[in-house]
């Protein structure tokens, strides 16, 4: 688990200008998509030059292959998951753009798929945090949360690294087909269709607040109009 | 052959960086000399091929121990010298004397390497507090006292000491254990160890990582046990005859080893402290230059070098008549320098000296006039420039009729057909047409950090659905500005190659005035090219390639630089490391390393290459840094320097 939230956060510790995008859309029978998006376009001078270099801070730095390699085998893994099918990765190398996307039959699924995946990458440890859920659909109502494991790691960040995450954007959607009746989280805003909700905010203000994602949306009967 | 010219400096940094903390530590006690019956520098094996002597340092009146143990680098330093065992004690506890000379030195010849420094000792009861895991061995040397410390030694003689280490070389080693392999009957021996383990080594995650190092921990107390009763058990009183002749042959390897560093080294010992042989009385110019009044000499000998280097033992095996003729070709190439510390600047002036031959062909190489067509590429605030004037026609042709000679006497068949291959292309190929577009004389700017303009994907989002969609826009990044030109007189063949590419794929394209090769850095960044007054021209600074391809025009360099520049024969560089250093963001840094380069903001320190005309035995350069500013002394400015280089570097 540490390993797999290390190499989502991995582009925060490269760059500064960084978009990211989760976007997770949900039908009212629980099934749905998660798509996830990371943008690094702007700093695509900087990723040249540190791919050009064997290691950073004694870290060795991965080859355009073997992070090809990486993202193949993790689209491999999902793929074997119960509940998860239409697996998606499209990687432009160019301008280093990752787009991640699958479906899910419940959003346990998709949970379950994600812990899998970092238990079996971290040598079937069972963590602690394994036991929480960062998303619930009872049918009318989602919650969301971001892992308290996430916080662990951000928090290794060095000052430097995170103050030079503040000028990036990290955009949270939650789609459903049904009309939005209220959230929680002041801090979104809601889509002129009532269909979706987002929260906008940059990476730096996520690491110091990890709670600034959380929320717990309420929906009508309404079906999406047709 | 030219390029051993080019590459001496090279060949210096190169030794400099094997023994960087022996560097650091001579650069910072360049301490007056006291004659003494004996001097230091009498202490110098004859075969130290490259040799830091420094004297008449000035720095530390100027900057105190306490201050001075402060900086990052001596953390280093100290750590190196005081190998962790005494932690808390600093070089003035050391009883080296500083008043003294200390001379550094490296050397190799065919059978063994050897390495260390000689200095003066003030207080021997400290000094052991540094050497403090030598122990005292039995001599038959009157009159010197001997210790050591695994493969190092401390000899002392009166007040003078010399840490000496000696290794045999590896080739050495081979051939004799072999050749007693074989003479016991074991045949080649086979080292059959499969590599292709390496390849299937998986570097370890976080986890693996500490239970590797817990057992490693584990494993190294076991193996240190281990090793200790084996060393009991095979100590010389347990071994008999039929152990010694049942070793296996990376038993045998140890032993030989073990015997040559021995033997070489008493053969050091005896050379220095009883026959009285050593570098000073066995190289006059050593000698000479040891006379200088400068605050510290360097001296390389590269035909020593080229004797000894490791790739031409198989030439000199194979060919030995050839190998011969090109070592009297490389005889006398000695460089020879001073270091000068001044008030405001440091200086240093060294000496490319060679053999009538060499240097017949350095002489046509570097006899070229300044091309003045390079000044109007290089801004007069540039940050650092260098301009690079050879003929290498002129050159080719020397080198050829040296070369070729040599080569035709011997009758190896592959050095014949290659001698052979290289008339014909001599008689085939228009060597004036090569030569004439690539000249040989260059030159490169840097002009500090620019923003460059790159292309970003951006997301935009449907305000009614949140629907996102992507759309490339023009960003902006920092880049270091470069530029890199060389002089031709045939202008029209890199046209050629260009159009060709411009043809071939859209990246590159013909702006009229210029080319431009999109995304050509790093996938990112567009490269302009420009041919124009006999020069082609490579930069990634787009103000020039659009506003200033003809040249600068009056925003060129001139004054004393320009000057300077058309005045060094064959090289001329320039660098304003204070300009550099305040024009570079700070966000390149972490907070620390700001802290420290701070140190060094808001100070001028100019770096200056100048060289001489080139004649046939010698070539001069001279460096000098000259610094500026608010600063307390320069002994506390040249400081401040090597630590924010120091710094830097990590």
């Amino acid at each position: 688990m540490k390993k797999l939230i290390f190499l989502l956060f991995l582009p925060l510790i490269f760059t500064s200008c960084i978009e990211i995008i989760d976007d997770i859309s949900i039908n009212s029978d629980g099934s749905g998509t998660f798509k996830y998006v990371v943008n690094l376009s702007d700093s695509k001078l900087k990723v040249n030059s540190i791919l050009a270099l064997d290691s950073l801070d004694g870290k060795k730095v991965p080859s355009i292959s073997e992070i090809k390699s990486i993202v193949a085998e993790y689209k491999q893994k999902l793929e074997l998951k119960e509940g998860i099918s239409n697996v998606k990765v499209e990687t432009d190398y160019v301008n280093f753009i990752l787009k991640f996307q699958c479906d899910f039959v419940n959003v346990n699924d998709l949970q379950n798929a994600i812990k899998e995946i970092a238990i079996e990458k971290d040598k079937k440890q069972e963590f602690k945090e394994m036991q929480e859920n960062w998303l619930t659909w009872d049918g009318s109502k989602l919650t969301r949360s971001v892992p308290t494991l996430t916080a662990e790691t951000t928090q290794k960040l060095k000052k430097e690294e995170a103050d030079a995450l503040k000028t990036g954007t990290y955009t949270s959607i939650t789609r459903f087909d049904r009309l939005i009746d209220k959230f929680e989280n002041p801090k979104a805003t809601l889509s002129k269709s009532n269909l979706a909700c987002m929260i906008k905010t940059n990476p730096h203000a996520l690491i110091q607040n990890l709670s600034i994602l959380e929320n717990t949306i309420y929906l009508t009967n309404t079906k999406k109009p047709q | 052959m030219y390029l051993a010219l080019i590459n001496l400096p090279n060949a210096i940094f190169s030794d400099m960086k094997n023994n960087i903390f022996l560097i650091l530590f001579a650069l910072v006690f360049l301490t007056n000399s006291k004659f003494s019956a004996q001097l230091s520098e009498d202490f110098i094996p004859k075969d130290a091929v490259t040799v830091f002597s420094i004297n008449n340092i000035t720095l530390l009146k100027k900057v105190s121990m306490d201050e001075l143990i402060q900086y990052d680098f001596m953390t280093e330093v100290q750590a190196e010298l005081f190998d962790g065992s005494t932690s808390g004690k600093s070089l003035k506890d050391s009883g080296i004397d500083f008043d003294q000379k200390l001379n550094v030195f490296y050397g190799k010849n065919q059978d063994y390497e050897v390495a260390g420094f000689s200095f003066g000792i003030n207080d021997k009861m400290k000094l052991f507090t540094v050497f403090d895991d030598f122990e005292r061995q039995e001599t038959q040397i009157k009159g010197i006292e001997l210790y050591s410390s695994y493969f190092n030694h401390l000899i002392i003689k009166e007040n003078i000491g010399m840490v000496l280490r000696v290794d045999p070389t590896y080739e050495k080693i081979s051939v004799l254990t072999d050749s007693i392999w074989m003479a016991r009957g074991y045949g080649y021996f086979y080292d059959g160890y499969d590599n292709s383990y390496d390849e299937k080594l998986i570097e370890p995650d976080d986890e693996e990582e500490e239970s590797i190092q817990e057992e490693g921990n584990f494993q190294e107390e076991e193996i240190f046990e281990e090793t200790e009763e084996m060393l009991d058990s095979t100590s010389s009183e347990n071994l008999n005859d039929f152990d010694l002749m049942n070793k296996n042959y990376w038993e045998m390897r140890d032993s030989i080893t073990n015997e040559l560093q021995y033997d070489y080294f008493v053969k050091i010992l005896d050379e220095i402290y009883l026959n009285n042989v050593h570098l000073k009385n066995n190289d006059e110019k050593f000698a000479s230059q040891l006379l200088h009044e400068s605050d510290g000499i360097f001296y390389l000998d590269n035909s020593r070098n080229f004797n000894n280097a490791k790739g031409l033992w198989y030439f000199q095996s194979i060919m030995p008549e050839l190998y011969t003729d090109f070592q009297q070709l490389y005889t006398g190439n000695v460089m020879l320098g001073d270091i000068m510390l001044n008030e405001n600047s440091v200086d240093i002036h060294f000496e490319a000296n060679y053999g009538e031959a060499l240097g017949t062909i350095y002489e046509k190489l570097n006899g070229t006039k300044f091309d003045k067509n390079v000044l109007k590429y290089i801004h007069q605030n540039s940050t650092g420039f260098f301009t690079y004037n050879i003929n290498l026609k002129e050159g080719y042709n020397q080198a050829y009729d040296i070369i070729i000679p040599i080569l035709s006497q011997e009758k190896d068949p592959r050095v014949s057909s290659n001698v052979l291959m290289a008339e014909l292309i001599n008689e085939f190929v228009d060597v004036d047409a090569v030569f004439d577009t690539y000249k040989g004389s260059m030159f490169g700017s840097f002009n500090g950090i620019k923003k460059v303009k790159t292309t970003k994907i951006e997301f935009f989002y449907d305000e009614e659905t949140f629907e996102y969609g992507e759309k490339e826009i023009q960003g902006e990044e920092d880049m270091p500005i470069f530029t890199l030109g060389f002089s031709t007189n045939r202008s029209d063949i890199p046209e050629k190659v260009l159009n060709h590419f411009g043809r071939m794929t859209s990246r590159f394209k013909n702006m009229g005035t210029y080319w431009i090769v999109e995304d050509a850095i790093f996938n990112s960044v567009p490269l302009y090219i420009i041919s124009k007054n006999d020069l082609l021209i490579f930069t990634n600074d787009e103000d020039m390639a659009k506003n200033h391809n003809s040249g600068y025009g009056s925003q060129a360099l001139k004054g004393p630089k320009a000057k300077a520049a058309k005045k060094s024969k064959f090289m001329y560089a320039y660098f304003d490391w204070g300009l550099a250093l305040n024009n570079l963001p700070k966000e390149m840094f972490d907070t620390k390393q700001n802290e420290i380069l701070d140190a060094m903001r808001g100070k001028s320190g100019v770096i200056e290459l100048k060289s001489s005309k080139t004649t046939k035995e010698k070539t001069s350069f001279d460096v000098s840094y000259k610094f500026e500013g608010d600063f307390e002394n320069s002994g506390k400015y040249l400081l401040d320097l090597v630590n924010s280089i120091y710094v830097l570097s990590k």
